[in-house]
């Protein structure tokens, strides 16, 4: 092997390990997309409903909580599929070292936000609480991916917690919303916000950054 | 005409190569996520890992207060710039080939 050429072998060596290693999109754009437009269209219907209905509930808590978590379900199932598929694609096994250490910084904050959100919907009735936990602790559980994620994901995950914080504020300073006959508009709306819309925002983000494939040295 | 003289010897062994290069993308490693990314056995890995350190370009640290004791290496500030003249020389030489 020439100098040239083993220089070469050693340039892929690493550039295909930092590939590998440097980053970890555990959220892939394309899940981001299908499950942001399901939150719009699951969070405008209630808020619609109260609005031309005088503030009318337009389901039941449990349905809010059922919703969701079919939601959470389709956008979770198919993320699994892409990052199975992107494993498949770069030669790794599906649980890299990578998704290991995503694993582990999601699971604690979504432990705490689907257990504390699910009871305080089933045993508080506290809707927009829930929905609010839910954003946060989403949101940091992305931050705690900050060290291996691409920037996007990390300012998606700041802009949950940022938009969390400013929405929990206006709902706790506006106690109008206790007229309301039910807080499912509110929560709804913090949901279309925060999972919606940002969502949304995230994964046009992606798309629009995304680079041209490099061209491959023969 | 630059060639392989340049290149750090103790970083161009392939397995050294590779921990370095995961050592450089961030900032710290377990050794058993070292160990599963690059495939390497337990020995090797150690002896590499010992190479390395006696030259100072990596710092192992040790997590004895869970239930089992966790190793983890990252780069000095010494690693990182001997990793950065080693690509800096590789890319160096490709260029220079490709210019003739």
């Amino acid at each position: 092997m020439s100098t040239t050429e083993a220089a070469l072998e050693n340039l892929r060596i690493i550039r295909s390990l930092m590939e590998k290693a440097h980053i970890y999109r555990a959220v892939s754009a394309p899940a981001a997309l299908t499950g942001g437009v399901l939150a719009l269209i699951a969070s405008a219907w209630p808020v619609w409903h109260a609005l031309t209905n005088h503030g009318e509930a337009a389901m039941c808590d449990r349905c809010f909580l059922y919703t969701w978590l079919a939601i959470l379900a389709v956008a979770s199932v198919l993320n699994v599929v892409l990052l199975a598929r992107e494993a498949t694609r770069r030669n790794q096994p599906f649980v890299s070292a990578g998704m290991r250490m995503a694993l582990r910084a999601f699971a604690p904050p979504m432990l705490v936000g689907g257990v504390v959100g699910i009871g305080l919907i089933a045993f508080l009735h506290n809707l927009t609480l829930a929905a609010l936990i839910w954003a946060l602790c989403y949101g940091l559980a992305l931050l705690g991916t900050a060290s291996f994620s691409p920037r996007s994901l990390v300012r998606l995950g700041w802009a949950f917690v940022i938009t969390g914080l400013l929405l929990f504020v206006a709902w706790a300073v506006n106690r109008d919303v206790d007229l309301l006959s039910s807080d499912l508009s509110p929560a709804s709306l913090v949901m279309g916000i925060t999972f919606g819309l940002l969502h949304v925002v995230y994964a046009l983000a992606v798309f629009f950054s995304r680079k041209p494939a490099e061209v491959q040295p023969e | 005409m630059i060639d392989f003289d340049q290149l750090d010897k103790l970083i161009h062994e392939k397995g050294r190569l590779s921990i370095m290069t995961l050592l450089s993308t961030r900032g710290e490693w377990a050794f058993q996520d070292l160990k599963n990314e690059l495939g390497m056995s337990d020995g090797n890995l150690i002896t590499h890992l010992r190479t390395l350190g006696t030259a100072t370009y990596i710092k192992e640290t040790r997590d004895e207060s869970g239930t089992r004791p966790r190793t983890s290496y990252e780069l000095t500030a010494a690693g990182r710039k001997a990793f950065k003249n080693y690509v800096e020389v590789l890319g160096e030489i490709v260029k220079a080939a490709q210019q003739t």
